[in-house]
């Protein structure tokens, strides 16, 4: 591919979203501005945005991958990535939305009256967004690398720049501008591209794709029990992601935040049907991708193998631009997200605190990304979703549905879950990538149901600490808000 | 049972969940203490209504709203896992299913690539609609407009 041609686009992206960052500037002047957009944003704009934010790397790049090596067992990322937010709109949307917090440490604090379980769950949250912003700056430095030949290391520092600067900037009021922007970027980015080849491929006589169960690597199929787990890793771990719950604060009431997921689920499943055609097409006609061990740049590369000329250079760039589209707009949203954390915890809520905080938060996964190797996108990402079911998602559906839970409980079953999963997660590290057994290298199916059995057992044991306010919060996450006559 | 309730102010909601949250960082609109009379004013507001939510009848209707929606929120899920279960199972166990193929493309990438999101908006769809008739259902118990 023609360097120049991918480093305009990547200049183009960054401009883009520098440009509307600093428009938002403009008008976010308050504290409740910089961290949730003072809960003004349409649904449409919102869904968009929770696209944009979602859509990372991993399903980017890592979901096409992933079908390119492992064909209709990688069908499951996309489906579980989505189905996800099915299982936030049933059971987490409205009511969060309704407790009125901005973050999930909040939220812990006010349901279960404690200082701690606050602490505990802030710390969660921050190894979450973290381990989750790693595999962003792993995409963003093979992005460079396989598009320019320049250093990978460039690829990460850019995309932590470009974030540092839009999130100090504007805080949430222009992510959202942003975030909403760059969906519409990266579907635009995958699903040109694509017809493209589809027109190309039928024009040049190539006999349909049937027989997309041509399999590159000779990989034997996922057993039953690593798909499952894999399914309860991603519905469950969904529901917890830091910096998709932030978004729905800046719904205006718990109906909208309802609407706004239901938009969501449409533009995901729109979305995710590019992906797969490029794993599929990639399949029948760029299987040595999979066998040199380029299956991760595989939606990069698509457009030049089979369009190729200035066609192709163009088709590319506009690949190029959606892949850091993705590394931008899912980065800053974790950037926010954890900045909102840690200033809240550390800083005392300020603006100031809040930049301070969003640096922190960009930089210290950049030492995490130079220090280790990249993995398949999709895979570490899935992996972060097993954390995030094994520590928050119990908490919140537990807070939220069961008057029992204590704050006892709550701790004991986010550290076990953060235990059980995070030693899986080392261990299979550890353990040549071969060599790990489907157990550990799939831990949710297990660590799932063990933290929310502790969570349950330990809240039982301790009855008498459940905290009085409960009947006033049961009441305020689950009735609906009156209709305001005059809004404040 | 007399209705004694919930015709108190009707902006009191947004306008102390706002104060609460905004400087503390806290969500329970009671539990902060900023002062500023605005701030009391909307807050001795919610107290009334919170006490009249709050009251042994008024908690009889939270309570089943929230057992109606969990209930809502387990039969969806249920039925979209079943439905997606299902998928699989009818590719392994319909011979011949997975090898053929609708409009040149094979028939398991068709159903698991694209086929399972209508009915993941679908399931969507209904919970929306359900979950909003039995809020109003609520509000209509409670006598809020």
């Amino acid at each position: 591919m023609n360097p120049a041609v991918a480093i305009a686009a990547f200049a183009a992206v960054s401009l883009a979203t520098a440009g509307i960052g600093f428009y938002g500037l403009r008008i976010s002047r308050t504290t409740g501005d910089f961290y949730v957009a003072s809960r003004t944003v349409r649904p449409w704009w919102n869904a968009s945005a929770i696209g944009g934010e979602y859509l990372s790397a991993a399903s980017f790049l890592g979901v096409a991958g992933l079908i390119l090596l492992s064909g209709t067992d990688a069908l499951w990322f996309p489906v579980g990535y989505t189905a996800g937010y099915l299982m936030l709109l049933l059971f987490v949307a409205a009511p969060l939305r309704r407790s009125g917090a901005y973050t999930i440490p909040d939220f812990t604090e006010a349901r279960l009256d404690s200082r701690v379980v606050r602490s505990v769950t802030s710390v969660v949250v921050v190894i979450v967004g973290w381990l989750y912003i790693v595999p962003q700056l792993h995409g963003a430095a093979l992005a460079i690398r396989i598009t320019t030949g320049l250093p990978a290391w460039v690829g990460m520092v850019a995309v932590v720049v470009v974030v540092c600067v839009t999130v100090v900037a504007g805080g949430m009021r222009s992510i959202t501008f942003v975030q909403a922007f760059q969906y519409w970027l990266k579907l635009t980015a995958l699903a040109v591209p694509i017809l493209f080849i589809v027109f190309v491929l039928a024009d040049s006589g190539t006999p349909a794709v049937a027989e997309g169960s041509v399999n590159p690597t000779g990989a034997a199929p996922a057993g039953m029990y690593q798909n499952v787990s894999l399914l309860v890793a991603l519905l469950f771990g969904t529901l917890g992601l830091p910096h998709v719950l932030v978004r729905f604060y800046t719904n205006p009431d718990g109906q909208s935040a309802r609407r706004t997921t239901l938009i969501v689920l449409g533009l995901l499943s729109v979305f995710y049907l590019f992906p797969t055609a490029y794993g599929l097409i990639g399949r029948v006609f760029a299987p040595h991708l999979a066998q040199s061990g380029q299956a991760d740049a595989l939606v990069l590369l698509l457009p030049g193998e089979l369009v190729g000329g200035m066609a192709g250079d163009l088709l590319s760039a506009l690949v190029v631009a959606g892949a850091f589209g993705a590394f931008l707009s899912t980065t800053s949203g974790l950037v926010v997200s954890l900045a909102g954390v840690i200033s809240q915890d550390l800083f005392g809520g300020s603006v100031q605190g809040f930049r301070r905080a969003a640096v922190i938060s960009a930089v210290v996964p950049l030492g995490i990304a130079s220090m280790t190797g990249s993995l398949a996108l999709a895979g570490s990402v899935g992996m972060v979703f097993a954390f995030t079911a094994s520590t928050i998602c119990p908490v919140l559906l537990l807070g939220i549905w069961w008057r029992g839970l204590t704050d006892a409980g709550a701790i004991a079953g986010m550290v076990t879950g953060a235990v059980l999963c995070g030693g899986a997660m080392v261990a299979g590290a550890w353990l040549s990538p071969g060599g790990t057994p489907p157990w550990l290298a799939q831990p949710a199916a297990w660590t799932v149901p063990a933290a929310f059995a502790v969570m349950v057992m330990v809240s039982r044991a301790t009855r008498g600490r459940v905290p009085r306010t409960i009947t006033r919060l049961m009441t305020r996450l689950h009735t609906p808000e009156r209709p305001l006559v005059t809004e404040r | 049972m007399t209705r004694v309730r919930v015709t108190a102010p009707r902006s009191v909601r947004a306008g102390g969940i706002t104060a609460g949250s905004a400087t503390a960082g806290s969500v329970t609109a009671g539990s902060a203490s900023q002062g500023g009379s605005a701030v009391t004013a909307a807050r001795l507001a919610a107290a009334s209504r919170e006490a009249a939510e709050e009251s042994d009848a008024g908690q009889v209707f939270v309570r089943s709203l929230i057992r109606s929606q969990l209930r809502l929120g387990v039969v969806v899920a249920a039925g979209f896992l079943l439905i997606l279960a299902a998928f699989p199972l009818m590719l392994g166990l319909v011979p011949g299913l997975a090898e053929s193929t609708i409009m040149g493309l094979p028939f398991d990438w068709v159903l698991l690539g694209a086929g399972i999101y209508p009915v993941v908006g679908l399931s969507a769809w209904l919970y929306i609609r359900t979950a909003a008739r039995n809020e109003s259902r609520y509000r209509d118990l409670v006598g809020d407009k």
